[in-house]
């Protein structure tokens, strides 16, 4: 049973403002990302390596950089603790499975060290989905 | 007392195409020779685990050379390259490695290389067969687009963790973290030469219509891919292995792109597969 939206959403905070490798090179690491998980959508606001805030209940018009889209069940599969082969990150997933980056990618390219890590934390955190 | 590693290293100036290159290469081992190409935008220090494997290192002369313009290896001294952008032809990168192999006077060496050194390393079966006894390709396929992107150098970000992180996923969630985040600094060193090697990776490397030309039955070709590639997945390998004649195909478990790289205690269990099979090939 998927774990409800906010309850991971504080989870998720939690595990990225204490994670060391993203907080050893945190600052700068500003920008706004959707994870768009089809049955359910939040848009994630980092501030110098920390979450500022995750919408969780986003509008129509709510603005963010980039987004990354995929079904429901390639959500659930990012989020094991050892994904299987082509979940295991937004480049293998985008290459061959259903995963799309939309948006800004240049703002991804200028954070991928610490997005990577931090989207990795959801095979700690699990998907709300 | 000091702890020297038994890997030494040394620089050997050879020329190619009417460039003049100082060559550096990691060396240790005696007997079959073993010369191995690391992974585009990267170094030799990818091989570090097999350099000092001495299961491996007794019975074969291993060599891991950087490539111009990676690691130690400087560009050309005799030219201009920074007045020209860098793209890396299928051409010069066989000439590049049989003439390192001729200035090394190695006979009859085996050549080990690893995504764009795998993709050469068919390439060498196809036009060199006279002059390697095997090949072993890794992380390989006769085709492999769509690396050819501009974001490895785009002025906006900052390219060394650009090419370093957006390599991260090639390697498998399995393998340790410290030779991961290894492979992810070899990666942060590398990517002026990345978008360049990937222009010979993408774009100039295309065997599709050229497999049937390579005859394993002379110069043996064992393919090996880790099943978390998502740049030459498994099948690609495989289909490329079944259109040689005499191709083999091994697949690698719980392992990436990187296999020598990201995890060296899975990788030699293949690897001791693959040149039992070459040993058996050969003699």
């Amino acid at each position: 049973m998927a774990v409800d939206v906010k309850t991971w959403a504080s989870k998720f905070k939690n595990l990225t403002d204490n994670d060391e490798t993203i907080q050893c090179m945190g600052r700068y690491y500003t920008c706004s990302f959707m994870y768009d998980m089809t049955d359910c959508k939040v848009i994630v606001e980092m501030h110098d390596g920390k979450v500022k805030n995750i919408n969780t209940d986003p509008a129509p018009l709510d603005p963010y950089d980039f987004a990354l889209r995929a079904s429901a069940q390639t959500w659930r599969e990012f989020a094991k603790p050892v994904p299987k082969p082509m979940f295991h990150g937004i480049w293998a997933a985008s290459f061959c499975e259903d995963l799309k980056l939309e948006g800004n990618l240049l703002v991804l390219m200028q954070n991928l060290r610490n997005f990577t890590v931090q989207f990795e934390l959801l095979r700690k955190s699990g998907v709300p989905v | 007392m000091a702890r020297h590693s038994p890997v030494t290293g040394r620089y050997v100036t050879i020329e190619v195409d009417g460039n003049e290159y100082k060559v550096f290469y990691l060396h240790n081992g005696n007997g079959q020779p073993l010369i191995c190409q690391h992974t585009a935008g990267a170094h030799n220090h990818q091989w570090r685990g097999l350099l000092e494997d001495e299961e491996f290192t007794r019975e074969y002369n291993i060599i891991a050379y950087d490539l111009p313009r990676h690691g130690k290896s400087d560009p050309p001294h005799n030219r201009e390259w920074w007045k020209e952008e860098y793209r890396l032809t299928a051409e010069h990168y066989v000439n590049f490695i049989v003439k390192l192999c001729d200035a090394l006077e190695l006979k009859d060496p085996i050549f080990m290389g690893s995504s764009f050194g795998g993709n050469v390393a068919l390439q060498l079966a196809l036009r060199r067969p006279d002059r390697f006894k095997a090949v072993i390709p890794v992380e390989a396929a006769d085709y492999a687009p769509g690396f050819f992107l501009d974001w490895w150098r785009h002025p906006h970000a900052n390219a060394a963790q650009v090419c370093a992180s957006g390599v991260w996923d090639l390697m498998a969630p399995q393998s340790p973290d410290m030779d991961r985040w290894l492979t992810w600094h070899y990666y942060s060193q590398g990517s002026e030469a990345f978008k360049g090697d990937l222009y010979f990776y993408s774009v100039d490397h295309d065997l599709r219509e050229e497999l049937q030309n390579i005859d394993a039955r002379r110069c043996p070709v064992v393919m090996m891919t880790g099943i978390y590639d998502y740049l030459t997945p498994p099948e690609a390998t495989e289909n490329t292995a079944r259109q040689i004649r005499g191709g083999v195909y091994i697949e690698m478990e719980d392992i990436g792109h990187f296999p020598m790289s990201e995890n060296h205690e899975v990788f030699r269990v293949y690897l001791r597969e693959a040149l039992r099979i070459i040993k058996e090939r050969t003699g």
